[in-house]
């Protein structure tokens, strides 16, 4: 069965379902129960609500507590003091290394982030339900397990928001980096400008610009030079640009081309959208129009199916040869 | 007609109640056996609604009309519901993968005879309650969102995977 058939299925599903018996004994009972006015019965909200608080309160404080850190190479420093073997980073410690040493931190009870020499970081929130740090400059390997955007990095040039990964990402003190997933994906945002990187690919990441177009581990060096090329033009002077990476993108690099969609002028989207469809072709339901008008529905649909064949790509890799038009493996 | 029985249950009258019930039975119970995968469950959580609709009638303005809002108040008891067994639950239950344990917490309701409707109640909870509330009740994912109490992306994947799944299961 194919997405359409599920959908044309789920949509003759009846709206209504009778009870097998019937249910109104069992409430009217319970109505007559209840004695009329709700408000009579929630007397007990007030000491309740009012323990509710202080457990809130006492977690709020509890969630507040540092991360462990320890050294794996040299003596880094958290603050002004040398860490000896291992410590405690707290909300607004800076931890920084020199070119010879490095530092392992949990990052509460989700993953862990690897600080590699010559790098500065600071911990910014600890909270169960966000975890974020701030990488001012150096590279950093983050590995976190845990349901996605719940751990943050920000840099210079925007955040990199976990969707459920590992990921290596570098920043000068400018914002000029390189953001490359191992596992998992991770959405790179700067304003309301994103990229999204599935494990596998990298994206450049430019002070100016935010993070660039995505591109695979193995895309030809003159793919990569154009994607490039493209993140830097003004908008208005980007045709060439685009025609270049048109030509030299492959069905692999339909990941790339579906960011380049979301970023040219409107007059360009119509191209790209055909050189996506005839490299990838769009799952049913995607419609031309839909994706020229940036409908997020549309957009979904196809990056759903683009993330599909990247993912078995990768996961398969060196076991089974996966068609990059389709997903499927290849007989 | 709707608007009269509503305007009389608002006042008191049971009789009028009772006969809104009979009017949107059929719909609250699809919803809720769909959310639940799970017959007695499902007529649980129907009673619950009627219960907080009593409870709940009188804050009903008539800003949007009657069966939607009783359509959303339906939803929120269910998840509501869902979240506290789910705390309840994972006090004494290791965590587990979703994709290991479709089909084998809910055993489908005998009346689900529809192959389709016993793939849906077969889903891991988390994919089945997106998957009904973004496919079949049309939710978008930022609302589902807000009522899970899941990030958007997290609604996004589960809408993928109860697809994929449902695919599976329907494929066999």
């Amino acid at each position: 069965m194919n997405e359409s058939e599920l959908q044309d299925a789920v949509s003759r599903l009846p709206k209504s379902i009778e009870p097998p018996r019937d249910l109104w004994p069992g409430i009217e009972a319970r109505l007559a129960r209840s004695g009329g006015g709700a408000w009579r019965r929630r007397w007990y909200w007030v000491p309740l609500a009012a323990a509710a608080v202080l457990v809130f309160l006492l977690i709020a404080r509890a969630e507040r507590s540092a991360w462990d850190v320890t050294a794996l190479a040299g003596r880094p420093l958290i603050g002004t003091t040398r860490l000896a073997a291992s410590g405690r980073l707290r909300v607004g410690d800076w931890l920084q290394t020199d070119d010879s040493s490095r530092a392992l931190i949990a990052v509460g009870r989700i993953g862990q982030v690897e600080v590699r020499p010559d790098t500065r970081v600071q911990l910014v929130v600890a909270k169960a339900n966000e975890h974020r740090l701030a990488l001012a400059r150096g590279t950093i390997d983050a590995k976190v397990d845990a349901v996605p955007r719940l751990f943050f990095v920000e840099t210079p040039a925007g955040t990199a928001i976990d969707l459920g990964c590992a990921y290596t990402l570098e920043t000068d003190s400018v914002g000029h980096g390189l953001l490359h997933v191992t596992a998992g994906e991770v959405e790179f945002q700067t304003g309301s400008h994103s990229s999204r990187v599935p494990l596998g690919a990298l994206a450049q990441i430019r002070p100016s610009t935010g993070p660039g177009i995505p591109y695979v581990e193995d895309a030809p060096a003159p793919f990569v030079r154009a994607l490039i090329g493209f993140d830097l033009e003004q908008r208005g002077t980007r045709a060439r640009a685009v025609r270049t990476v048109l030509a030299l993108a492959r069905p692999h690099d339909a990941l790339s081309l579906w960011h380049v969609l979301q970023r040219v002028d409107p007059s360009l989207r119509g191209v790209v959208y055909d050189r996506l469809a005839a490299l990838v072709p769009p799952p049913p339901g995607v419609t031309r129009r839909a994706a020229i008008a940036l409908e997020s529905r549309a957009l979904e649909g196809y990056w759903t199916k683009i993330q599909r064949i990247h993912f078995r790509i990768m996961v398969l890799q060196g076991v089974r040869e996966i068609d990059p038009r389709t997903g499927l493996a290849k007989p | 007609m709707s608007d009269d029985l509503v305007a009389r249950a608002q006042a008191g009258d049971q009789t009028a109640f009772r006969e809104l019930y009979r009017q949107h039975a059929g719909r609250v119970y699809a919803l809720c056996l769909r959310l639940t995968g799970d017959g007695r469950d499902a007529e649980e959580r129907t009673q619950d609604v009627f219960v907080r609709l009593w409870d709940k009638l009188r804050s009903f303005r008539g800003d949007s009309a009657f069966s939607s809002w009783l359509h959303r108040l339906a939803v929120n008891v269910v998840l509501n519901e869902r979240r506290t067994t789910g705390r309840r639950e994972r006090r004494v239950m290791p965590a587990e993968d979703p994709d290991n344990v479709a089909g084998a917490q809910h055993a489908a309701p005998l009346h689900l005879n529809i192959d389709l409707e016993r793939a849906i109640a077969e889903l891991p909870d988390g994919a089945r309650e997106v998957f009904v509330l973004y496919d079949i009740e049309g939710y978008g994912h930022g609302e589902i969102a807000q009522l899970v109490g899941i990030a958007e992306g997290t609604s996004k994947a589960q809408l993928f995977r109860a697809r994929r799944l449902l695919r599976e299961k329907l494929e066999r």
